[in-house]
């Protein structure tokens, strides 16, 4: 079948069918990135923290800008020159445009990367020492907990899965943290008979079989038992309102009625009742390690060690952890430090700067921040006079002052060994800290909704780029038998392309400069 | 044989919006036009780095900023400056749309909740 209005303009509209199909497509990315921003300007101001601003590297965002526009200029270009049937100029333009939006999203990357491998960590007080974990041995991975010394295992066969035992690690040779080689299983005692078993998949579905048994044989029992009870629990509420102060008449028929249906149902039903409490006894008797919620075992022979990271916790103490599948580890934390190095400080949240946490890590930085503080408090009373009296509430200043890269109060090269020498690892004490995270959404909503949009604007610069490939890959046939309908497409392609573009133009005054 | 540059869909034709090509001419505004925008990219960097009294007085520029750029690619790049009724149509429903999504945002402000509760 032909499709209509490929090339021809349509009477009633006076356009070809796709440009008036990718102009409806844009109205709707409108809306789409409209909403967004939309959202944005909402999660900004209503902020319960220093919006960060300025946070971001300008330099990679201002080229790919460049680049984005470049891009436009050739895609449209490469239009034109199919227009004036010089498919020469058209293959070179079009080249340049993948190579543009090849190039944005190389610029794009590394973005990324660097805010994913760049870490803060709040502290209780909420001082934000921003920096990233040291390059330290495996039990050190930032993140991670170790429990050693795990001699006992509570699984919850409702919940419970084994997924908890991938976090186990074994000793080999000098390193207590290696993978455990297949087939090694753990072995533990159950506490009914005191029989050993080996915790595996199969051995946990019987567990969970039998748990089930048991507990839908109960809740038929119970079932069964309400529903009996009913009548003689709705005539004991009937009898009860003829009396007290506040009585009225009791239609005593009723009640003798609903006593009658008691009396019989109970007649009727003594033998499936006796036939299922006797199935939850022989149930309970041959399955004793499911007659509670939770099954606690012995581990036999060495206690286990685990390496667990934090995003699989529901709780932890110093002797216990509780997997977010309920699953409970008793044994004795040992590397709930975190080794850190730093390339900033933020005091923004701090009630007294002066007594932040942030000194009991670097005592030795103290000063620096005073000298820092008592600068910058002076450049900026220079500069606003009218604030002299309440800098202090103002978030400008606090911007200012108070978050401070650390190459701000000392030489490059010693703000280099604090973020990168192992001499400047301190060791953060877990509960110390609030809240850890890299700069990933998780960070704080600002780029939670940084990513969404960029990430979301990067598949746009994807998907667009891989069409006008096509273009310009299969273009060649299309142009020897129908150029103008080429050009069309190449022109619907491009309004996309220059959306793209226009998206950015916005994009990038918002999250990078504003 | 290349095939031959496409006159035939002028305005006189009632086909198409666009005149019959002159690649040079063409590529010579558009040229222009990239360099503007990339000028005003660093206007707008620029900008960013001046304290024009307070926040808000900066992000209206840099917007305004932002703003006449999408113009210039609206236009030229993507030919608005010389499209059919229907198109214009098409944004206008956009352009109220939008403007109503964003005063929901504005809305916020009015929440009974925030009034009765101070936040």
């Amino acid at each position: 079948m032909e499709i209509p209005y490929t090339v021809s303009a349509r009477p009633d509209t006076g356009l070809y069918n796709a440009k008036v199909g990718i102009w409806l497509f844009l109205a709707s990315e409108v809306m789409l990135f409209g909403g967004l921003f939309s959202s944005y300007v909402f999660l900004r101001i209503g902020a319960d923290f220093s919006w960060p601003f300025h946070e971001l590297n300008v330099l990679p965002g201002f080229i790919n800008t460049m680049v984005l526009i470049a891009s436009s200029v050739t895609v449209v270009a490469a239009w034109a020159a199919l227009k004036a049937r010089r498919y020469g100029w058209f293959q070179i333009n079009m080249i340049i445009t993948i190579a543009c939006s090849l190039a944005f999203m190389g610029i794009k990357s590394y973005e990324y990367y660097g805010k994913f491998m760049h870490y803060s960590v709040i502290l209780k007080d909420g001082t934000i020492l921003d920096g990233h974990p040291a390059h330290a041995s495996e039990e050190h991975a930032g993140d991670k907990i170790t429990l050693t010394e795990v001699r006992e295992i509570t699984l919850a066969p409702a919940w419970s899965t084994l997924n908890f035992l991938n976090n186990r690690r074994v000793a080999e040779g000098s390193r207590p943290f290696a993978s455990v080689p297949e087939g090694q299983h753990v072995k533990v005692r159950l506490p009914s008979t005191g029989a050993e078993t080996e915790l595996t998949k199969e051995w946990f579905k019987e567990i969970k079989k039998q748990y089930w048994e048991l507990r839908n044989a109960r809740s038929e029992l119970a079932t069964l038992t309400a529903r009996l009870e009913a009548p003689r629990i709705r005539a004991e509420e009937l009898r009860k309102t003829g009396e007290g102060e506040n009585k009225v008449e009791v239609d005593y028929r009723r009640v003798e009625s609903l006593l009658k249906d008691y009396a019989e149902g109970k007649k009727e039903n003594n033998n499936k009742i006796a036939e299922l409490a006797q199935k939850v006894k022989s149930l309970e008797t041959a399955h004793p390690d499911v007659v509670g919620d939770t099954l606690t075992l012995q581990v036999v022979g060495n206690p286990l060690v685990f390496l667990v990271g934090e995003k699989n916790l529901q709780t932890y103490s110093p002797t216990q952890i509780v997997f977010r599948d309920t699953t409970i580890l008793n044994g004795k934390m040992t590397g709930d430090a975190i080794p850190f190095n730093i390339d900033a400080i933020d005091l923004r949240k701090v009630k007294k700067p002066e007594e932040s946490m942030a000194w009991k890590y670097f005592p030795q930085l103290k000063g620096n921040y005073e000298k820092h503080r008592e600068e910058k408090t002076a450049e900026y009373i220079k500069k606003h006079p009218d604030h002299a009296g309440n800098y202090v509430e103002v978030g400008d200043w606090q911007h200012e002052v108070l978050r401070i890269p650390l190459h701000e109060m000392l030489s490059e090269e010693d703000a280099h060994a604090y973020l990168h020498d192992e001499a400047h690892t301190v060791q953060i004490n877990r509960a110390d800290r609030q809240f850890y995270s890299n700069f990933s959404p998780s960070r704080s909503p600002y780029y939670a909704i940084y990513f969404l949009m960029t990430g979301l604007h990067g598949l746009h610069v994807i998907g667009g780029a891989i069409v006008l490939t096509y273009f310009l890959v299969t273009g060649r046939r299309m142009y020897r038998t129908n150029p103008e309908h080429l050009a069309n497409r190449v022109e619907v392609g491009g309004l996309f392309w220059h959306f793209v573009d226009l998206v950015w133009i916005f994009l990038f005054p918002v999250f990078y400069l504003m | 044989m290349e095939p031959s540059p496409d006159k035939s869909h002028g305005h006189d034709s009632g086909h198409d919006a666009h005149p019959p090509v002159d690649l040079a001419k063409s590529v010579r505004t558009y040229l222009k036009v990239g360099g503007t925008l990339i000028l005003f990219t660093g206007i707008t960097w620029a900008v960013a780095l001046v304290d024009f009294g307070s926040h808000a007085a900066n992000y209206a520029i840099g917007l305004s900023i932002a703003t006449f750029k999408v113009s210039l690619v609206g236009l030229i790049f993507m030919h608005l400056n010389h499209e059919r009724p229907l198109i214009y149509k098409v944004l206008l429903f956009t352009v109220i749309f939008a403007a109503a999504m964003m005063f929901l945002t504005v809305l916020s402000y009015l929440d009974p909740i925030k009034a009765r509760f101070g936040f």
